[in-house]
Protein backbone atom coordinates (compact mmCIF):
# COMPACT_ATOMS: atom_id res chain seq x y z
CA UNK A 1 0.00 0.00 0.00
CA UNK A 2 2.68 2.78 -0.62
CA UNK A 3 2.06 3.18 -4.37
CA UNK A 4 0.82 6.75 -3.70
CA UNK A 5 3.68 7.64 -1.48
CA UNK A 6 5.96 6.26 -3.90
CA UNK A 7 4.48 7.82 -7.07
CA UNK A 8 4.55 11.34 -4.63
CA UNK A 9 8.33 11.34 -4.14
CA UNK A 10 8.87 10.08 -7.36
CA UNK A 11 7.17 13.62 -8.73
CA UNK A 12 8.44 15.50 -6.39
CA UNK A 13 11.87 16.73 -7.52
CA UNK A 14 10.57 19.83 -9.28
CA UNK A 15 12.00 21.49 -6.28
CA UNK A 16 8.69 20.72 -4.02
CA UNK A 17 9.31 21.33 -0.49
CA UNK A 18 6.92 20.91 2.70
CA UNK A 19 7.39 23.06 5.53
CA UNK A 20 6.30 22.35 9.34
CA UNK A 21 5.05 25.42 11.46
CA UNK A 22 5.09 24.77 15.08
CA UNK A 23 5.36 26.53 18.53
CA UNK A 24 3.50 27.38 21.61
CA UNK A 25 0.05 29.08 21.01
CA UNK A 26 0.36 33.14 20.33
CA UNK A 27 3.72 32.74 18.94
CA UNK A 28 2.79 34.03 15.83
CA UNK A 29 2.61 30.97 13.16
CA UNK A 30 -0.61 31.88 11.36
CA UNK A 31 0.92 35.42 11.18
CA UNK A 32 3.81 34.57 10.10
CA UNK A 33 2.15 32.48 7.25
CA UNK A 34 -0.24 35.08 6.10
CA UNK A 35 2.42 37.91 6.01
CA UNK A 36 4.60 35.60 3.87
CA UNK A 37 1.76 34.85 1.49
CA UNK A 38 1.17 38.58 1.52
CA UNK A 39 -2.14 38.20 3.37
CA UNK A 40 -3.89 40.78 5.22
CA UNK A 41 -2.99 39.75 9.46
CA UNK A 42 -5.50 41.95 11.35
CA UNK A 43 -7.89 39.41 11.80
CA UNK A 44 -6.01 36.32 12.77
CA UNK A 45 -7.97 34.68 15.30
CA UNK A 46 -6.43 31.61 17.83
CA UNK A 47 -5.82 28.42 15.29
CA UNK A 48 -7.90 25.31 16.24
CA UNK A 49 -6.97 23.29 13.34
CA UNK A 50 -4.54 24.10 10.75
CA UNK A 51 -3.41 25.85 7.81
CA UNK A 52 -2.02 25.04 4.65
CA UNK A 53 -0.82 27.82 2.30
CA UNK A 54 1.17 26.55 -0.92
CA UNK A 55 3.66 29.58 -2.37
CA UNK A 56 6.38 29.61 -4.63
CA UNK A 57 9.72 31.31 -3.62
CA UNK A 58 13.05 31.52 -5.78
CA UNK A 59 11.97 28.42 -7.83
CA UNK A 60 10.66 26.27 -4.96
CA UNK A 61 6.78 25.53 -4.66
CA UNK A 62 6.46 25.38 -0.49
CA UNK A 63 3.85 23.68 1.01
CA UNK A 64 4.09 25.27 5.14
CA UNK A 65 1.64 23.95 7.20
CA UNK A 66 0.65 25.65 10.26
CA UNK A 67 -0.82 23.95 13.18
CA UNK A 68 -2.48 25.39 16.32
CA UNK A 69 -0.26 25.61 19.21
CA UNK A 70 -2.64 25.39 22.38
CA UNK A 71 -1.72 22.39 24.63
CA UNK A 72 -4.63 20.40 24.06
CA UNK A 73 -4.13 20.56 20.06
CA UNK A 74 -0.01 19.10 20.62
CA UNK A 75 -0.54 15.55 20.66
CA UNK A 76 -2.05 16.60 17.13
CA UNK A 77 1.30 17.52 15.62
CA UNK A 78 2.53 14.41 15.32
CA UNK A 79 -0.11 13.68 12.17
CA UNK A 80 1.95 16.05 10.28
CA UNK A 81 5.42 14.91 10.77
CA UNK A 82 5.38 12.82 7.75
CA UNK A 83 7.87 13.98 4.69
CA UNK A 84 8.88 17.15 6.73
CA UNK A 85 11.71 19.25 5.12
CA UNK A 86 11.72 22.22 7.31
CA UNK A 87 10.67 22.17 10.68
CA UNK A 88 10.10 25.87 11.36
CA UNK A 89 9.90 26.49 15.59
CA UNK A 90 8.28 29.90 16.29
CA UNK A 91 8.64 31.89 19.52
CA UNK A 92 7.11 34.74 21.42
CA UNK A 93 10.41 36.62 22.28
CA UNK A 94 8.22 38.32 24.88
CA UNK A 95 6.44 35.46 26.62
CA UNK A 96 9.09 35.07 29.38
CA UNK A 97 6.76 32.90 31.47
CA UNK A 98 6.43 30.15 28.81
CA UNK A 99 10.43 30.10 27.65
CA UNK A 100 10.52 26.90 29.84
CA UNK A 101 7.62 25.18 28.10
CA UNK A 102 8.54 26.32 24.89
CA UNK A 103 12.01 24.86 25.27
CA UNK A 104 10.74 21.34 26.61
CA UNK A 105 8.19 21.29 23.38
CA UNK A 106 10.83 21.79 20.78
CA UNK A 107 13.30 19.52 22.75
CA UNK A 108 10.64 16.86 22.41
CA UNK A 109 10.05 17.26 18.79
CA UNK A 110 14.17 16.93 18.10
CA UNK A 111 13.57 13.34 19.04
CA UNK A 112 11.19 12.40 16.79
CA UNK A 113 12.19 9.57 14.10
CA UNK A 114 9.90 11.11 11.60
CA UNK A 115 11.19 14.75 11.60
CA UNK A 116 15.01 13.57 12.05
CA UNK A 117 15.77 14.54 8.46
CA UNK A 118 14.49 18.49 8.87
CA UNK A 119 16.44 21.03 9.06
CA UNK A 120 15.40 23.67 12.02
CA UNK A 121 14.95 27.18 11.67
CA UNK A 122 13.89 28.98 15.09
CA UNK A 123 12.12 32.19 14.72
CA UNK A 124 12.56 34.33 17.39
CA UNK A 125 9.36 36.71 16.55
CA UNK A 126 8.03 39.24 18.35
CA UNK A 127 11.18 41.32 17.89
CA UNK A 128 9.06 44.14 17.34
CA UNK A 129 7.52 44.18 20.97
CA UNK A 130 9.22 46.59 23.46
CA UNK A 131 10.07 43.22 25.90
CA UNK A 132 11.14 40.73 23.64
CA UNK A 133 14.36 38.46 24.57
CA UNK A 134 17.29 38.91 21.73
CA UNK A 135 17.72 36.29 19.65
CA UNK A 136 20.52 35.12 21.82
CA UNK A 137 18.89 34.84 24.87
CA UNK A 138 16.52 32.54 23.09
CA UNK A 139 19.38 30.64 21.72
CA UNK A 140 20.33 30.10 25.30
CA UNK A 141 16.89 29.37 26.55
CA UNK A 142 15.95 26.27 23.82
CA UNK A 143 19.84 25.25 24.35
CA UNK A 144 20.37 25.57 20.68
CA UNK A 145 23.88 25.02 20.73
CA UNK A 146 23.22 21.44 21.95
CA UNK A 147 21.49 19.98 19.38
CA UNK A 148 23.39 17.46 17.41
CA UNK A 149 21.04 15.84 15.48
CA UNK A 150 19.52 18.89 12.96
CA UNK A 151 20.97 21.63 11.10
CA UNK A 152 19.31 24.43 12.44
CA UNK A 153 19.48 28.56 12.68
CA UNK A 154 18.12 31.52 14.88
CA UNK A 155 16.57 34.09 13.50
CA UNK A 156 15.17 37.17 15.07
CA UNK A 157 11.84 38.48 13.40
CA UNK A 158 8.59 40.38 13.34
CA UNK A 159 5.62 38.80 11.69
CA UNK A 160 3.82 42.17 11.93
CA UNK A 161 6.45 44.14 10.38
CA UNK A 162 7.98 41.56 8.05
CA UNK A 163 11.05 42.10 9.39
CA UNK A 164 13.93 39.15 8.60
CA UNK A 165 10.93 36.34 7.68
CA UNK A 166 12.82 36.32 4.43
CA UNK A 167 16.07 35.83 5.86
CA UNK A 168 15.14 33.15 7.63
CA UNK A 169 13.10 31.21 4.74
CA UNK A 170 15.94 31.25 2.06
CA UNK A 171 18.15 30.27 4.84
CA UNK A 172 16.03 27.09 5.68
CA UNK A 173 15.36 26.58 1.61
CA UNK A 174 19.60 26.71 1.43
CA UNK A 175 20.04 24.54 4.13
CA UNK A 176 17.50 21.89 2.69
CA UNK A 177 18.15 22.43 -1.02
CA UNK A 178 22.10 21.26 -0.56
CA UNK A 179 20.49 18.50 1.44
CA UNK A 180 17.94 16.93 -1.00
CA UNK A 181 18.32 18.33 -4.06
CA UNK A 182 21.98 18.20 -4.68
CA UNK A 183 21.80 14.33 -3.79
CA UNK A 184 19.85 13.62 -7.24
CA UNK B 1 10.45 7.93 -50.79
CA UNK B 2 13.33 5.32 -49.73
CA UNK B 3 13.01 7.51 -46.53
CA UNK B 4 9.66 6.21 -45.95
CA UNK B 5 11.03 2.36 -46.98
CA UNK B 6 13.49 2.38 -44.35
CA UNK B 7 11.93 3.66 -41.91
CA UNK B 8 13.00 1.85 -38.64
CA UNK B 9 10.01 0.19 -36.81
CA UNK B 10 12.16 -1.62 -34.25
CA UNK B 11 11.22 1.20 -31.67
CA UNK B 12 7.46 0.34 -31.60
CA UNK B 13 8.55 -3.13 -30.67
CA UNK B 14 8.62 -3.04 -26.45
CA UNK B 15 10.66 -5.33 -24.47
CA UNK B 16 8.33 -7.95 -21.96
CA UNK B 17 9.10 -5.75 -19.15
CA UNK B 18 7.77 -2.27 -21.02
CA UNK B 19 4.89 -4.24 -22.12
CA UNK B 20 4.18 -5.21 -18.63
CA UNK B 21 4.79 -1.89 -17.54
CA UNK B 22 2.06 -0.54 -20.01
CA UNK B 23 -0.81 -3.38 -19.20
CA UNK B 24 -0.78 -2.14 -15.79
CA UNK B 25 -0.92 1.09 -16.48
CA UNK B 26 -4.13 0.48 -18.68
CA UNK B 27 -5.17 -1.28 -16.39
CA UNK B 28 -4.76 2.07 -14.05
CA UNK B 29 -6.43 3.76 -16.48
CA UNK B 30 -9.42 1.82 -16.73
CA UNK B 31 -9.49 1.63 -12.62
CA UNK B 32 -9.71 4.99 -12.37
CA UNK B 33 -12.61 5.30 -15.22
CA UNK B 34 -14.74 3.11 -13.82
CA UNK B 35 -17.93 3.17 -12.54
CA UNK B 36 -16.98 1.34 -9.27
CA UNK B 37 -14.50 3.97 -8.44
CA UNK B 38 -16.94 6.54 -8.63
CA UNK B 39 -19.03 4.77 -6.25
CA UNK B 40 -16.47 4.30 -3.92
CA UNK B 41 -15.42 7.73 -3.53
CA UNK B 42 -19.16 8.88 -3.17
CA UNK B 43 -19.68 6.48 -0.81
CA UNK B 44 -16.60 7.55 1.33
CA UNK B 45 -18.17 11.23 0.85
CA UNK B 46 -21.37 10.70 1.80
CA UNK B 47 -19.93 9.27 5.35
CA UNK B 48 -17.83 12.14 6.12
CA UNK B 49 -19.04 15.20 4.40
CA UNK B 50 -21.16 16.71 7.07
CA UNK B 51 -17.28 16.77 9.07
CA UNK B 52 -16.11 20.01 5.97
CA UNK B 53 -17.11 23.21 6.50
CA UNK B 54 -15.95 25.84 3.80
CA UNK B 55 -13.89 27.75 6.13
CA UNK B 56 -9.84 28.45 5.53
CA UNK B 57 -8.74 27.20 8.48
CA UNK B 58 -8.83 22.66 8.43
CA UNK B 59 -10.26 21.42 11.38
CA UNK B 60 -7.64 18.47 12.75
CA UNK B 61 -10.53 16.10 12.19
CA UNK B 62 -10.18 16.36 8.17
CA UNK B 63 -6.57 14.96 8.40
CA UNK B 64 -7.46 11.24 9.62
CA UNK B 65 -10.23 10.99 7.13
CA UNK B 66 -7.47 12.31 4.76
CA UNK B 67 -5.33 9.12 5.81
CA UNK B 68 -7.98 6.98 5.61
CA UNK B 69 -9.30 8.28 2.27
CA UNK B 70 -5.88 7.45 0.90
CA UNK B 71 -5.57 3.77 1.89
CA UNK B 72 -8.76 3.39 0.75
CA UNK B 73 -7.76 4.72 -2.82
CA UNK B 74 -4.62 2.66 -2.59
CA UNK B 75 -6.38 -0.78 -1.32
CA UNK B 76 -8.91 -0.57 -3.88
CA UNK B 77 -6.54 0.17 -7.08
CA UNK B 78 -4.31 -2.78 -5.58
CA UNK B 79 -6.85 -5.05 -5.40
CA UNK B 80 -8.70 -4.19 -8.66
CA UNK B 81 -5.41 -4.60 -10.10
CA UNK B 82 -4.50 -8.04 -8.86
CA UNK B 83 -8.08 -9.09 -9.66
CA UNK B 84 -7.36 -8.02 -13.29
CA UNK B 85 -3.70 -9.29 -13.47
CA UNK B 86 -3.49 -12.13 -11.49
CA UNK B 87 0.21 -12.31 -11.62
CA UNK B 88 0.14 -8.81 -10.39
CA UNK B 89 2.99 -7.97 -7.97
CA UNK B 90 3.17 -4.51 -6.37
CA UNK B 91 6.37 -4.33 -5.35
CA UNK B 92 7.98 -4.90 -8.74
CA UNK B 93 5.42 -2.61 -10.13
CA UNK B 94 6.72 0.08 -8.21
CA UNK B 95 10.37 -0.67 -8.68
CA UNK B 96 9.58 -0.23 -12.79
CA UNK B 97 7.93 3.40 -12.02
CA UNK B 98 11.37 4.26 -11.12
CA UNK B 99 12.96 3.11 -13.91
CA UNK B 100 10.27 4.71 -16.28
CA UNK B 101 10.51 7.74 -14.91
CA UNK B 102 10.44 9.89 -17.27
CA UNK B 103 6.93 8.07 -18.61
CA UNK B 104 5.18 8.59 -15.32
CA UNK B 105 4.59 12.08 -16.29
CA UNK B 106 1.09 11.20 -17.95
CA UNK B 107 -2.47 11.86 -17.05
CA UNK B 108 -3.11 8.81 -15.11
CA UNK B 109 -0.03 9.41 -12.72
CA UNK B 110 -1.51 13.44 -12.03
CA UNK B 111 -4.92 11.73 -11.39
CA UNK B 112 -3.37 9.24 -9.15
CA UNK B 113 -1.00 12.57 -7.44
CA UNK B 114 -4.43 13.88 -6.80
CA UNK B 115 -5.21 11.41 -3.99
CA UNK B 116 -2.49 12.28 -1.94
CA UNK B 117 -3.03 16.60 -2.40
CA UNK B 118 -4.82 17.68 0.49
CA UNK B 119 -6.09 20.37 -1.09
CA UNK B 120 -7.83 18.47 -3.79
CA UNK B 121 -9.30 16.32 -1.23
CA UNK B 122 -10.42 19.13 0.65
CA UNK B 123 -12.15 20.77 -2.51
CA UNK B 124 -13.44 17.29 -3.85
CA UNK B 125 -15.47 17.22 -0.53
CA UNK B 126 -16.98 20.86 -0.58
CA UNK B 127 -18.11 20.57 -3.76
CA UNK B 128 -19.84 17.22 -3.05
CA UNK B 129 -21.25 19.11 -0.09
CA UNK B 130 -22.36 22.05 -2.16
CA UNK B 131 -23.72 19.86 -4.68
CA UNK B 132 -26.43 18.01 -1.48
CA UNK B 133 -26.85 21.21 0.06
CA UNK B 134 -28.43 22.11 -3.44
CA UNK B 135 -25.72 25.10 -3.92
CA UNK B 136 -23.99 23.21 -6.63
CA UNK B 137 -23.86 25.02 -10.17
CA UNK B 138 -27.03 24.00 -12.04
CA UNK B 139 -25.87 24.20 -15.45
CA UNK B 140 -29.37 22.63 -16.83
CA UNK B 141 -30.33 26.62 -16.40
CA UNK B 142 -27.87 27.56 -19.14
CA UNK B 143 -29.06 24.77 -21.36
CA UNK B 144 -31.26 26.01 -24.28
CA UNK B 145 -33.10 23.18 -26.26
CA UNK B 146 -33.53 24.58 -29.95
CA UNK B 147 -35.54 22.48 -32.53
CA UNK B 148 -33.37 21.39 -35.20
CA UNK B 149 -35.67 22.69 -38.42
CA UNK B 150 -37.11 25.94 -37.56
CA UNK B 151 -41.15 25.77 -37.24
CA UNK B 152 -41.88 27.37 -40.59
CA UNK B 153 -40.43 24.04 -42.40
CA UNK B 154 -42.07 21.71 -39.79
CA UNK B 155 -45.12 22.96 -40.11
CA UNK B 156 -47.85 20.81 -42.46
Amino acid sequence: MVLLTILKKLKQKEREVRLLMLGLDNAGKTTILKKFNGEDINTISPTLGFNIKTLEHRGFKLNMWDVGGQKSLRSYWRNYFESTDGLIWVVDSADRARLQDCAQELAGLLLEERLAGATLLVFANKQDLPGALSKEDICEALELANIKTHHWCIQGCSAVTGENLLLGIDWLLDDISSRIFTAD
Amino acid sequence: MDDLEEENFSLSVSSPKDAEFDCVVGHLEDIIMDEEFQVLQRNFMEKYYKEFEDTEENKLSYTPIFNEYICLVEKYIEDQLLERIPAFNMSAFISSLQSHQQEIAGDIFDILLTFTDFLAFKEMFLDYKAEKEGRGIDLSAGLVVTPLFSSSLSST
